[in-house]
Protein backbone atom coordinates (compact mmCIF):
# COMPACT_ATOMS: atom_id res chain seq x y z
CA UNK A 1 0.00 0.00 0.00
CA UNK A 2 2.81 2.21 1.39
CA UNK A 3 4.89 1.72 -1.67
CA UNK A 4 1.47 2.81 -3.98
CA UNK A 5 1.16 6.18 -2.36
CA UNK A 6 5.06 6.79 -2.45
CA UNK A 7 5.20 6.12 -6.24
CA UNK A 8 2.22 8.24 -6.59
CA UNK A 9 2.74 11.32 -4.62
CA UNK A 10 6.24 11.26 -6.62
CA UNK A 11 4.13 11.62 -10.02
CA UNK A 12 1.51 13.91 -8.76
CA UNK A 13 4.53 16.37 -7.37
CA UNK A 14 6.50 16.19 -10.88
CA UNK A 15 3.30 16.06 -12.47
CA UNK A 16 2.30 19.44 -10.92
CA UNK A 17 6.16 20.42 -11.10
CA UNK A 18 6.02 20.22 -15.07
CA UNK A 19 2.12 21.78 -15.42
CA UNK A 20 2.52 24.84 -13.51
CA UNK A 21 6.39 25.75 -15.26
CA UNK A 22 6.33 24.31 -18.80
CA UNK A 23 2.61 24.37 -20.33
CA UNK A 24 -0.37 24.51 -18.37
CA UNK A 25 -1.75 21.95 -19.89
CA UNK A 26 -4.76 21.20 -17.17
CA UNK A 27 -5.66 23.98 -14.98
CA UNK A 28 -3.87 23.62 -12.22
CA UNK A 29 -6.65 23.98 -9.81
CA UNK A 30 -9.10 21.65 -11.53
CA UNK A 31 -6.63 19.01 -9.67
CA UNK A 32 -5.29 21.04 -6.67
CA UNK A 33 -8.84 22.00 -5.59
CA UNK A 34 -11.57 20.31 -7.10
CA UNK A 35 -10.09 16.71 -7.92
CA UNK A 36 -8.99 17.22 -4.36
CA UNK A 37 -11.80 18.00 -2.85
CA UNK A 38 -14.13 15.40 -4.52
CA UNK A 39 -12.27 12.65 -4.29
CA UNK A 40 -11.37 13.77 -0.06
CA UNK A 41 -15.24 13.83 0.22
CA UNK A 42 -15.79 10.96 -1.48
CA UNK A 43 -13.50 9.35 0.28
CA UNK A 44 -14.66 10.28 4.28
CA UNK A 45 -18.03 9.09 2.92
CA UNK A 46 -16.70 5.54 1.90
CA UNK A 47 -14.58 5.71 5.54
CA UNK A 48 -17.91 6.80 7.08
CA UNK A 49 -19.48 3.59 5.24
CA UNK A 50 -17.17 1.34 6.62
CA UNK A 51 -17.50 2.59 9.96
CA UNK A 52 -20.89 2.81 10.39
CA UNK A 53 -20.98 -0.98 9.08
CA UNK A 54 -18.19 -1.59 11.58
CA UNK A 55 -20.41 -2.35 14.77
CA UNK A 56 -17.42 -3.48 17.30
CA UNK A 57 -15.30 -0.03 16.46
CA UNK A 58 -19.20 2.02 17.32
CA UNK A 59 -19.22 0.02 21.02
CA UNK A 60 -15.58 1.02 21.50
CA UNK A 61 -16.33 4.53 20.66
CA UNK A 62 -19.32 4.74 23.19
CA UNK A 63 -17.06 3.04 25.98
CA UNK A 64 -14.01 5.72 24.97
CA UNK A 65 -16.67 8.77 25.11
CA UNK A 66 -14.56 12.31 25.63
CA UNK A 67 -11.56 10.62 26.35
CA UNK A 68 -10.42 10.94 22.66
CA UNK A 69 -10.15 14.58 23.04
CA UNK A 70 -6.54 13.67 25.27
CA UNK A 71 -5.09 12.83 22.32
CA UNK A 72 -5.12 16.17 20.50
CA UNK A 73 -4.30 18.04 23.32
CA UNK A 74 -1.40 16.04 24.24
CA UNK A 75 -0.47 16.23 20.31
CA UNK A 76 -0.76 20.08 20.84
CA UNK A 77 0.91 20.32 23.92
CA UNK A 78 4.14 18.14 22.92
CA UNK A 79 4.29 19.75 19.25
CA UNK A 80 4.19 23.23 20.95
CA UNK A 81 6.99 21.72 23.68
CA UNK A 82 9.16 20.34 21.06
CA UNK A 83 8.87 23.87 19.25
CA UNK A 84 10.03 25.29 22.14
CA UNK A 85 13.42 22.94 22.26
CA UNK A 86 13.92 23.06 18.71
CA UNK A 87 14.03 27.04 19.04
CA UNK A 88 16.15 26.37 22.06
CA UNK A 89 18.60 24.09 20.54
CA UNK A 90 19.17 25.98 16.87
CA UNK A 91 19.31 29.65 18.59
CA UNK A 92 16.29 31.30 16.55
CA UNK A 93 13.61 33.46 18.26
CA UNK A 94 11.59 30.23 20.37
CA UNK A 95 8.19 31.95 19.97
CA UNK A 96 9.10 31.81 16.63
CA UNK A 97 9.41 28.03 16.39
CA UNK A 98 6.94 27.33 18.46
CA UNK A 99 4.20 29.12 16.45
CA UNK A 100 5.89 27.10 13.34
CA UNK A 101 5.37 23.84 15.18
CA UNK A 102 2.06 24.77 16.39
CA UNK A 103 0.67 24.33 12.70
CA UNK A 104 0.55 20.89 13.54
CA UNK A 105 1.00 19.95 9.92
CA UNK A 106 -1.62 22.24 8.55
CA UNK A 107 1.15 23.88 5.88
CA UNK A 108 -1.39 25.70 4.52
CA UNK A 109 -2.34 27.64 7.85
CA UNK A 110 0.87 27.72 9.28
CA UNK A 111 3.64 29.06 5.96
CA UNK A 112 0.91 31.85 5.83
CA UNK A 113 0.18 32.80 9.33
CA UNK A 114 3.60 32.68 10.79
CA UNK A 115 4.99 34.32 7.91
CA UNK A 116 2.30 37.44 8.78
CA UNK A 117 3.17 37.48 12.35
CA UNK A 118 7.13 36.74 12.34
CA UNK A 119 8.19 37.70 8.69
CA UNK A 120 8.63 35.58 5.78
CA UNK A 121 11.56 33.80 6.85
CA UNK A 122 9.81 32.05 9.45
CA UNK A 123 7.02 31.45 7.09
CA UNK A 124 8.92 29.56 4.64
CA UNK A 125 10.17 27.72 8.06
CA UNK A 126 6.50 27.01 9.30
CA UNK A 127 5.68 26.10 5.08
CA UNK A 128 8.23 23.93 5.56
CA UNK A 129 7.74 21.81 8.82
CA UNK A 130 4.42 21.37 8.61
CA UNK A 131 4.54 20.20 4.86
CA UNK A 132 7.55 17.73 5.75
CA UNK A 133 4.95 16.47 9.11
CA UNK A 134 2.36 15.76 6.19
CA UNK A 135 4.78 13.75 4.25
CA UNK A 136 7.06 11.86 7.51
CA UNK A 137 3.36 10.90 8.82
CA UNK A 138 2.51 9.28 5.38
CA UNK A 139 5.80 7.67 4.47
CA UNK A 140 6.51 6.48 7.93
CA UNK A 141 3.38 4.97 9.03
CA UNK A 142 4.46 1.32 8.58
CA UNK A 143 7.10 2.19 11.12
CA UNK A 144 5.19 4.17 13.80
CA UNK A 145 2.62 1.78 13.95
CA UNK A 146 4.66 -0.57 15.48
CA UNK A 147 5.93 2.05 18.21
CA UNK A 148 1.70 2.80 19.43
CA UNK A 149 -1.40 2.27 17.60
CA UNK A 150 -1.82 6.14 18.57
CA UNK A 151 1.49 7.34 17.38
CA UNK A 152 0.49 7.81 13.36
CA UNK A 153 -2.34 9.95 15.06
CA UNK A 154 0.28 12.00 16.90
CA UNK A 155 2.54 12.28 13.94
CA UNK A 156 -0.62 13.57 11.82
CA UNK A 157 -1.25 16.20 13.73
CA UNK A 158 -3.94 18.44 11.94
CA UNK A 159 -4.05 16.28 8.77
CA UNK A 160 -5.89 13.38 10.73
CA UNK A 161 -8.95 15.06 9.65
CA UNK A 162 -8.29 14.65 5.44
CA UNK A 163 -5.03 14.16 4.03
CA UNK A 164 -3.70 11.04 6.27
CA UNK A 165 -6.87 10.18 7.67
CA UNK A 166 -7.11 7.10 5.09
CA UNK A 167 -3.80 5.93 5.33
CA UNK A 168 -4.35 6.02 9.51
CA UNK A 169 -7.90 3.68 9.13
CA UNK A 170 -5.62 1.44 6.94
CA UNK A 171 -3.14 0.46 9.32
CA UNK A 172 -4.49 0.89 12.53
CA UNK A 173 -7.92 -0.26 12.01
CA UNK A 174 -10.97 1.13 11.12
CA UNK A 175 -12.19 1.60 15.30
CA UNK A 176 -9.31 4.97 14.85
CA UNK A 177 -11.60 6.64 12.10
CA UNK A 178 -13.02 9.05 14.78
CA UNK A 179 -10.03 8.82 17.03
CA UNK A 180 -8.23 10.25 14.31
CA UNK A 181 -10.82 12.39 13.03
CA UNK A 182 -11.82 13.93 15.86
CA UNK A 183 -7.98 14.73 16.91
CA UNK A 184 -7.20 16.61 13.34
CA UNK A 185 -10.42 18.30 13.76
CA UNK A 186 -9.82 19.24 17.06
CA UNK A 187 -6.41 20.54 15.86
CA UNK A 188 -7.35 22.01 12.70
CA UNK A 189 -9.82 24.09 15.15
CA UNK A 190 -6.94 25.31 17.67
CA UNK A 191 -3.80 26.09 15.26
CA UNK A 192 -4.97 29.85 14.03
CA UNK A 193 -5.73 30.35 17.98
CA UNK A 194 -2.54 28.57 19.27
CA UNK A 195 0.02 30.13 16.78
CA UNK A 196 -1.96 33.51 17.54
CA UNK A 197 -1.72 33.50 21.17
CA UNK A 198 1.94 32.38 21.02
CA UNK A 199 2.65 35.19 19.04
CA UNK A 200 1.02 37.59 21.23
CA UNK A 201 3.06 36.38 23.93
CA UNK A 202 6.48 37.22 22.70
CA UNK B 1 -15.06 21.91 7.61
CA UNK B 2 -18.53 21.37 6.86
CA UNK B 3 -17.39 20.07 3.50
CA UNK B 4 -15.74 16.94 5.82
CA UNK B 5 -18.27 16.29 8.09
CA UNK B 6 -21.32 16.40 6.04
CA UNK B 7 -20.09 13.45 3.56
CA UNK B 8 -18.75 11.72 7.08
CA UNK B 9 -21.74 11.31 8.92
CA UNK B 10 -23.78 11.06 5.73
CA UNK B 11 -21.37 7.68 5.19
CA UNK B 12 -21.59 6.68 8.66
CA UNK B 13 -25.13 6.91 9.12
CA UNK B 14 -25.77 4.93 6.07
CA UNK B 15 -23.49 2.12 7.09
CA UNK B 16 -25.19 2.19 10.22
CA UNK B 17 -28.19 1.61 8.35
CA UNK B 18 -26.95 -0.89 6.55
CA UNK B 19 -24.76 -3.01 8.88
CA UNK B 20 -27.00 -5.97 8.97
CA UNK B 21 -27.35 -6.24 4.87
CA UNK B 22 -24.79 -8.52 2.88
CA UNK B 23 -21.24 -7.26 3.57
CA UNK B 24 -19.96 -5.69 0.58
CA UNK B 25 -16.17 -5.00 -0.44
CA UNK B 26 -15.30 -1.35 -0.25
CA UNK B 27 -11.52 -1.99 0.04
CA UNK B 28 -10.18 -1.53 -3.80
CA UNK B 29 -13.28 1.70 -4.07
CA UNK B 30 -10.98 2.93 -0.86
CA UNK B 31 -7.57 2.17 -2.53
CA UNK B 32 -8.65 4.37 -5.71
CA UNK B 33 -9.90 6.98 -4.02
CA UNK B 34 -6.79 7.12 -1.90
CA UNK B 35 -4.56 7.14 -5.40
CA UNK B 36 -6.43 10.11 -6.52
CA UNK B 37 -6.31 12.19 -3.49
CA UNK B 38 -2.37 11.43 -2.68
CA UNK B 39 -2.11 12.62 -6.39
CA UNK B 40 -3.92 15.39 -6.40
CA UNK B 41 -1.61 16.42 -2.81
CA UNK B 42 1.30 15.83 -5.06
CA UNK B 43 0.00 17.49 -7.64
CA UNK B 44 -0.81 20.79 -5.73
CA UNK B 45 2.51 20.45 -3.63
CA UNK B 46 4.39 20.46 -7.22
CA UNK B 47 2.59 23.23 -8.56
CA UNK B 48 3.84 25.33 -5.84
CA UNK B 49 7.08 26.88 -6.70
CA UNK B 50 6.93 29.47 -3.68
CA UNK B 51 6.84 25.80 -1.56
CA UNK B 52 9.32 23.95 -3.52
CA UNK B 53 12.07 27.01 -3.01
CA UNK B 54 11.76 27.58 0.62
CA UNK B 55 12.55 23.39 1.32
CA UNK B 56 16.33 23.17 0.90
CA UNK B 57 16.87 26.87 2.22
CA UNK B 58 14.93 26.11 5.93
CA UNK B 59 15.68 22.87 5.69
CA UNK B 60 17.88 21.62 8.55
CA UNK B 61 16.03 24.35 11.13
CA UNK B 62 12.65 22.44 9.76
CA UNK B 63 14.01 19.00 10.03
CA UNK B 64 15.06 19.66 13.95
CA UNK B 65 11.71 21.21 14.71
CA UNK B 66 9.66 18.69 12.98
CA UNK B 67 11.79 15.85 15.26
CA UNK B 68 11.44 17.38 18.19
CA UNK B 69 7.40 18.61 17.87
CA UNK B 70 6.64 14.82 16.73
CA UNK B 71 8.98 12.95 19.30
CA UNK B 72 6.97 15.24 22.28
CA UNK B 73 3.53 14.46 20.60
CA UNK B 74 4.00 11.13 20.81
CA UNK B 75 5.36 11.01 24.15
CA UNK B 76 2.38 13.28 25.39
CA UNK B 77 0.00 10.90 23.84
CA UNK B 78 1.26 8.41 25.25
CA UNK B 79 1.26 8.96 29.10
CA UNK B 80 -2.13 10.81 28.51
CA UNK B 81 -3.58 7.71 27.60
CA UNK B 82 -2.05 6.09 30.33
CA UNK B 83 -3.29 8.79 33.08
CA UNK B 84 -7.02 8.70 31.32
CA UNK B 85 -6.85 4.86 31.28
CA UNK B 86 -7.43 5.42 27.56
CA UNK B 87 -6.79 1.35 25.52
Amino acid sequence: MIRYILITLAFGVVAGYLNNNFGNLVAGNFISDYLFNFSLMLLLFVMGLTFGMDKEALAKLRKTGLKILTVPFAVALGSILGGFIGGLILGVNVFASMAVSAGYGWYTLAGPLVGQLFGAEFGALGFTVNFLRELLTITTISLTVRIDKYAPIAFGGATTMDTTLPIIVRYCGSEMLITAFASGFTLSLIAPFTIATIATLR
Amino acid sequence: MLNLLVPLVAGTLLGYLLRNRRRFDIGSVTFWVIITLIFSLGFSIGSSNELLSSLPRVGLNAVVILFLAVLFSVVFVKSARKVVKMT
